[in-house]
This record gives structure tokens, sequence and C-alpha cells, in this order.
């Protein structure tokens, strides 16, 4: 069963459309999650530019307001408008009163999806502005160096989410190809892969690992509005690569102790005729 | 030159800063002169242990020289300092793959701590055995066998699958091998060097800052290129070079030693001398020896020690997370330990010049209690430093503090027991500091999370100015008794001379190695300085060997 209507609250007219359960969610959220007074992010801000990071978990109404104290000049009307991602948005261009020696733009978004997650911008005639990131919480603990294993042996892979920050409903984990990620399933191969999650923590390990099963992997921490992903790259070496500085240095010392007892014999012989 | 060292002989009766008069003129005269002189001369050492440290050595009484104090001394003490680097800076540089390892093993991160606390548990435990070891069989062999040791543990440690088979490889057997470096490399030095010792002491514990500065990055290369298990593996052959550290450590020549024993093994039984002198050397060897503990000296030493190992670590292992918690970036707070085994590297080699110098070597003990409340006020100073500047300067002092507290530390135990007995004082030193050393981080973990940071600090700082302070008065309390006894004595050894002169002539030399081999506490050579303050040669030595060691027995108690 699904439908659309459109319900009138005050001024507004929320479209409403709602799907039975089915395993992908809807365009736009059931009634039930919808927060009649949608949640406002505001700023009030002087000089140029100023980056505000929001953290978005599921599909909501937001309503962005960017308050700009202005310059020394301040003419009564200037002209605002709204930027989603480097493009303006149609229709978002108006002029600004000042109000209380401030200027004043607000509007409101529908963040339904992932793709409706971005970098939102109110600018006040082209001479300032204010970024609104929006993004489902990211994690922070980024390995920058891969992780080096062997051949034959095993290895763990291991995502975390911070603890100040929303744990996600489940983690996901990809194999990635040049071009796309493909998802890993445990169960379809459990003697390779096994995926161990807990409430931020996630591991993947890896048995019998080979030459193949080097390159990047993907963990996702999966929330309503999107997956974020964290890159984890795995690097195999068979064991010839450390015993080759291993029987370098071994042939090293051998050498030295050599020439170091052998000096010290042909001393003790050549002073042996003279002493007792 | 007899007459002069007639002064000398009988200085070195007298207390420690006495000594140094002697300790001088001694070095002014010549080789060739006291080579003609049997009988050691040590005049910079208090005279009880002088005494017994002669008593002790098999071939005491037949060592004609000194120490060769340079020459192959110092390619001596430049093994002992890569010998001594590995030791010290090993267990604190493989937390840099603790990470990855607690992640494939699935443990905790105290667990994982284990492995280095572990291996440093046995490195000090480890002490007695290798004392053992060391007086047995010389410091050679016991290095290249502690060096292999080693390398196999981290070989054997770069295959294991739990963390149990590391606390064992790693911690117990590894362990082990550095505690055999650690004794082997102290006991040389103390054998190769008695002038010169404090600087050869101070150059070789340099090798702990050093290598730490070396090692943390070395490490982190290997992690990132080979991963945990494959730097183990390179690890493991980097510690053999501990056995090429062990090779330069060549035994000390000792000129007169090969005839005499032939001598006395012929004075001796006539048949079955080889298994009887063996077995007399098995039966008296002893892991632990109980008998060091009459040894007031040692006690004291024993006591200013364990307390200055309850706090010296825990600041260390705190100082970031500290610096963390009053703004510093992460960074910069990780410098700060860089910072402070920096101007340790260069503390350790000057501490041990300065205290090679005319006016404080023969105060050493006091300028090891001045070294450690130094660094306990360091520490008490701490909580007033609460931005980067004053950090860093804080962490310069610590590192000037803690360099001279290790530079002097087993140089002034060498002073105490001297070369003989020093292999089984350090280990017994070593396996009671296990458990100051043990305590102090997690009892200090304990104050940070009850409290707060400062209470860390004070409590580190109070605990080691006290240690200082009591090695201090205790050292001044210890010779004010030695001296008012030396001086007893010397009234009482004058007026028996006197009588004795006249029946000097009818003893024989043989006397005197069997009973300078005898025992612990004869102290049969020590009358052959007074023999020279009468002109005699090795004559009177046997005669009151018995009432000697009876009253320099009486003085150690």
């Amino acid at each position: 069963m699904s439908g659309n209507v459109c319900l009138f609250l005050n001024w507004f007219c929320l479209l409403v459309s709602w799907e039975a359960e089915g395993p992908e969610s809807t365009q736009t959220p059931p009634v039930s999650s919808v927060p009649l007074i949608p949640a406002v992010k505001s700023v009030v801000f002087k000089g140029e530019s100023h980056v505000e990071n929001v953290q978005v978990l599921k599909p909501t109404y937001l309503s962005l307001e960017c308050t700009w104290t202005g310059r020394q000049n301040k003419p009564p009307n200037i002209t605002g408008f709204w930027r989603k991602d480097g493009s303006e948005l149609t229709s978002s261009r108006h002029t600004v009163l000042l109000e209380n020696q401030q200027y004043n733009l607000k509007r409101e978004f529908t963040i339904a999806d992932e793709e409706s997650l971005g970098n939102y911008s109110c600018v006040f005639d082209n001479q300032a502005e204010v970024d609104f990131i929006l993004a489902a919480p990211r994690i922070g603990d980024v390995r920058d160096k891969p992780i080096v294993a062997y051949v034959g042996d095993s290895v763990v892979l291991e995502c975390k989410m911070e603890d100040t920050k929303p744990k996600p409903n489940t983690w996901n984990w990809y194999r990635a190809n040049e071009t796309e990620k493909d998802f890993i399933n445990p169960e379809a191969d459990p003697l390779r892969y096994g995926v161990q999650n807990k409430e931020g923590k996630t591991r993947l390990t890896v048995h019998n690992l080979t030459e193949v099963d080097a390159g990047a992997y993907y963990c996702g921490a999966v929330y309503d509005i999107s997956i974020t992903m964290s890159r984890v790259d795995l690097r195999i070496i068979t064991f010839m690569e450390p015993l080759k500085p291993f029987l370098f240095i071994v042939a090293e010392v051998l050498v030295l102790v050599s020439i170091i007892l052998l000096y010290e014999r042909g001393k003790s012989q050549g002073s042996q005729p003279m002493g007792g | 030159m007899t007459r002069m060292l007639l002064l000398i002989s009988n200085e070195t009766r007298d207390v420690t800063s006495r000594a140094a008069a002697g300790c001088f003129m001694f070095r002014a005269s010549s080789r060739r002169e006291l080579q003609t002189i049997p009988g050691p001369l040590f005049p910079c050492q208090d005279p009880c242990s002088l005494v017994r440290t002669m008593a002790q050595s098999p071939d005491a009484a037949t060592r004609a020289s000194p120490p060769p104090d340079g020459g192959w001394g110092w390619v001596v003490v430049f093994g002992a300092f890569i010998s001594i680097g590995f030791s010290y800076a090993f267990p604190k540089a493989l937390t840099v793959f603790f990470k990855d390892i607690q992640r494939d093993f699935q443990v905790s991160s105290s667990e994982i701590a284990w492995v280095a606390s572990i291996m440093l548990a046995t490195m000090y435990a480890g002490g007695p055995l290798s004392g053992v070891l060391v007086n047995r069989f010389g410091s050679r062999p016991v290095t290249i066998a502690g060096g292999l040791m080693c390398s196999l543990s981290m070989v054997a440690a770069s295959f294991g699958n739990s963390i149990i088979h590391l606390y064992i490889c790693i911690g117990l057997i590894g362990g082990l091998g550095l505690s055999f470096n650690l004794n082997a490399s102290l006991t040389i030095i103390s054998k190769y060097f008695l002038v010169r010792r404090p600087l050869a002491n101070g150059l070789a514990m340099t090798g702990s800052p050093v290598f730490l500065f070396f090692l943390a990055p070395l490490n982190q290369y290997f992690f990132y290129n080979f991963g945990w298990r494959g730097g183990f593996l390179i690890l493991g052959a980097l510690l053999l070079n501990c056995c090429v550290a062990g090779s330069l450590m060549r035994p000390v020549p000792s000129a007169g030693s090969l005839s005499t024993e032939k001598k006395s093994l012929k004075d001796g039984e006539a048949g079955g001398q080889g298994t009887k002198l063996k077995s007399n050397c098995l039966s008296r060897v002893k892991i632990v020896d109980l008998s060091l503990f009459k040894d007031r000296g040692f006690v004291i030493y024993l006591i200013g020690n364990a307390m200055f190992f309850f706090g010296a670590y825990a600041p260390i292992v705190f100082l970031s997370s500290y610096a963390v918690s009053r703004g510093v970036d992460e960074l910069s707070a990780a410098s700060l330990l860089s910072i402070m085994g920096f101007v340790d590297m260069f503390t350790r080699p000057g501490t041990g010049l300065l205290a090679n110098t005319r006016w404080i070597r023969p105060r050493i003990q006091y300028f090891l209690s001045f070294a450690m409340v130094f660094n306990g006020a360091c520490h008490l100073l701490c909580p007033l430093a609460t931005s980067y500047t004053s950090l860093v300067v804080y962490a310069a002092f610590f590192g000037i503090g803690f360099g001279m507290v290790f530079a002097l530390i087993f140089e002034c135990l060498m002073d105490l027991m001297g070369p003989q007995r020093f292999p089984k004082a350090i280990g017994l030193v070593t396996i009671i500091e296990c458990c100051p050393m043990l305590l102090g981080p997690p009892t200090a973990g304990i104050l940070v999370d009850r409290y707060d940071y400062r209470y860390l600090f004070v409590m580190c700082g109070a605990v080691i100015v006290t240690g200082g302070l009591f090695l201090f008065v205790m050292n001044v309390y210890n010779y004010h008794l030695m001296d008012r006894k030396a001086k007893a004595e010397h009234q009482e050894r004058r007026g028996e001379d006197a009588q004795l002169q006249g029946r000097a002539s009818d003893r024989t030399p043989e006397e005197r190695p069997r009973a300078a081999g005898s025992g612990e506490d004869q102290t049969a050579p020590a009358a052959t300085e007074e023999d020279e303050a009468m002109g005699d040669h090795a004559k009177t030595s046997a005669e009151h060997p018995s009432k000697e060691s009876q009253e320099f027995h009486d003085i150690s108690i």
C-alpha cells in the first residue's frame, strides 16, 4: 500500500508519500518519522566565509539560516541566494533587507537520500557565504599506510566509529576493483572471509591469503541516509622479503665475529714466543 | 719512591676522602714502580671493600698489574655500549608493533603491554643467574649466549600465533638473554678499568638513549614495510650484533696469574687436583649470595635505589598524556620524550667525565645522591609547567637528571663492591629492583585516574628526593663509622707490627695464595699494605690473616 498526500500545516505543504515495508527505502520518508517542526541550523557570522559541518543520520527536513552582520557600509538591501555543490539553486535569488543591522537568509531543505547530502551555501551579494556540509558521520581513525600480511597467513582489517559519534545500523565490507566496489558476503565464502560486528566496530578476517587478495578494501558504516566509506589497503608479501635483510645481517655478524676472533688469535700467537 | 708509597698505604686505611690524596699520588707514580710491589693498590676505594675485594679473587695476591685502564679497554667499552644499548632500548622500542599485534590477536592493550613488562622484569630478575654465569665463565661467552638467545627468541616470536607464545618467546627468553648481556657488559667494565672507570661507565651507559633514538624510527620502518612478523625477524638478526659485541670482550690479561696457579696446584693435593679445585668452585657457587647483605654500604645503596626505581619510570610513561591534558598537541607531546632522550645522550658521558675528576671521584656516592635529588626536584616542579615551552624545559632537565643517575648508578655499586663481588651484587640489586620498577607506573596510573596528573609528579618527585637524601645521610653516617673503626684498628696494628718485625723472616710466601683463596672474608693481602709501610715485601701477610679478617668483618657489620 502506498500513497501521496499534501498536509497543510501553517504555511507549509508537506508532501508526503509512503510505501508498505520493503527492502529499499522510498524517496520520501514515511509519515511517522517526519518532524513537524524541521531541525534548524543557524549561523551568525562576520567576515567573508564560514564552514559548518552538519551530521545527518536519517532522512529529515532541515532549515538552514544565515545571519550576516555586513560590512562597514551597509546598503539597505542586497541580493542573496543559495547554492548546492557549487551550482545556484533555481528561484533562490531574492532581495535581502537590512534588519537590526543584519542580513538574514533562511531556507528549508528536504534531505531525503544520499543525493540530498552535500555542500549547501548561502551567499550574500557575492561577498560573504556560509558553507553547510551535510554528511553522515565520518570515520575519523583512518590508517594511511597499508596493512602488510603474508601469503598463507590470515589478516584482520578493522574499522571503528568514534564513541562520540552515533553508531551505524550495521557495517558492510567491499572489495575495490578499478571501477567498482564488490560487496563481500561472508556467508557465501565462510572459509575465506569472516565478519564480526560490534556496536561501533567491525572486523573483517581474510584467511588463506594469496597475492590476489591485495588491494583496497572499503568498510561502510550503514546509516539510514547513506553509507560512509573508509578505505583500508592490504599489501601481501611472501616470506622471502624480510628474509633477505635477515640473511644479510646474519652474514655481516658472522664476518665481524670471525675477523675479531682471528685477529685475536693472530695477535696471541705472535706474542707467545716472547712471553709465557 | 718507597717513602711516597708508604704515605699512600697509610692514607688509604682511612676514609675515602683522604684516600683521594692517595689516589692522585698513585697516579703520579710510574707504573714500573707499582709493578715491583706485590699486591694490588686500589687507593680510591674505601678500605673495607678494597680488602674484601682482594681477598675474594683467586689470583688477587698474584695480580701484579692493575687493570689496563685503556688500550683494548676502550674497545670493550664500545662492545658494552652496544650490549647495554640493546638491553635497555629494546623493550621500549618494541611498543611500535603493539597496535597491529593487538588487532591480529584480538587482545586488549593491557595484555599486549605485558609483553614489554615481562621482558623488562625478566631482564632484571635474571640478574643473579647471570651473575653466577659471569663469575664462572667470564663475560665473553655469556654475552654471546645472551645475544643468541635474544635473537632466537625474536625469530621464534615472528612465527607466533597467540599472545602466550609472545609472552614466552619475547618476554621470558628474550628478557633472560638481555639480562645476560647487561650483567656481563657491566662486569667487564669493572675488570678493565679502575682509574677511568666512571668515564667508561658513563660512555657505556650512553648506549641506552642512543639505541632508543635509532631503534624507534627503525622499528617503524620495518613495521610499515614488512609488518610485525617481518619486523621481528629482522630485529632477531639485529640482536645477533650483541654476539659481535661479546666477541670484543676479551678476558683481561693477567700477567702473573698463570704461573701462580700452577704453583698453588703443586702446593695443593698431589692427585686429582683438577677435580678437587673444580668441586671447590662448584660448592662455592650460590645463585643468591645473602652474605652481601652484611655489607652496610650495600644495603644503603639498595634501599636508595629501590626508592629511585619506584618513581623513575612513571613520569616517562605519562609525560605525553600530561602534555596533551595541558593543551599541547599530540605530535609536540610525543616530541617531549625525544627531547629528553636527546639530552640524556649527552649527559651520560658528561657525567662520567665529571665523576672522574679529582674532586668528585672520592665522593662519588654523594654525587649519586645529588643526582637523585636533582631528578626528584625536577618532578616536583613539573606541575608548574603549563605551556609547551615550560614542558620542554622540564623535559630537558629531566633528561639531565635521568642521565646523571644512570651514568653513576652502576659505577657506585662497583665502587662499593669491587670487581670480584660486582656480578653477584648487580644480580641481587636488579632482582630486588624489579619490584619497585614494576609497581611504580601502575601506582602512578591509579593516582592519575583518581586524582590528577600533578599528584603523579609530586609522588614520584617526593619518593626520589627521599631516596637521594637517604643515600646522602646514610653514606655520611657509614663513612663516619668506618673512619672511627679504621682509626682504632690502625692504632692497634701499629703496636703489634713492632713485635712482628722480629719474627717476619721465618714465614714462607706459599701461605699467602692459600689464605687468599680459601674464603670470602679472609684478608690476607690486606697486610701487604702494612708490610710496605714497614718496608718489608711479601713476608708478614700470612701471620695475621684471621685477626685482620676479624677486625674488618666487624667493621662491615
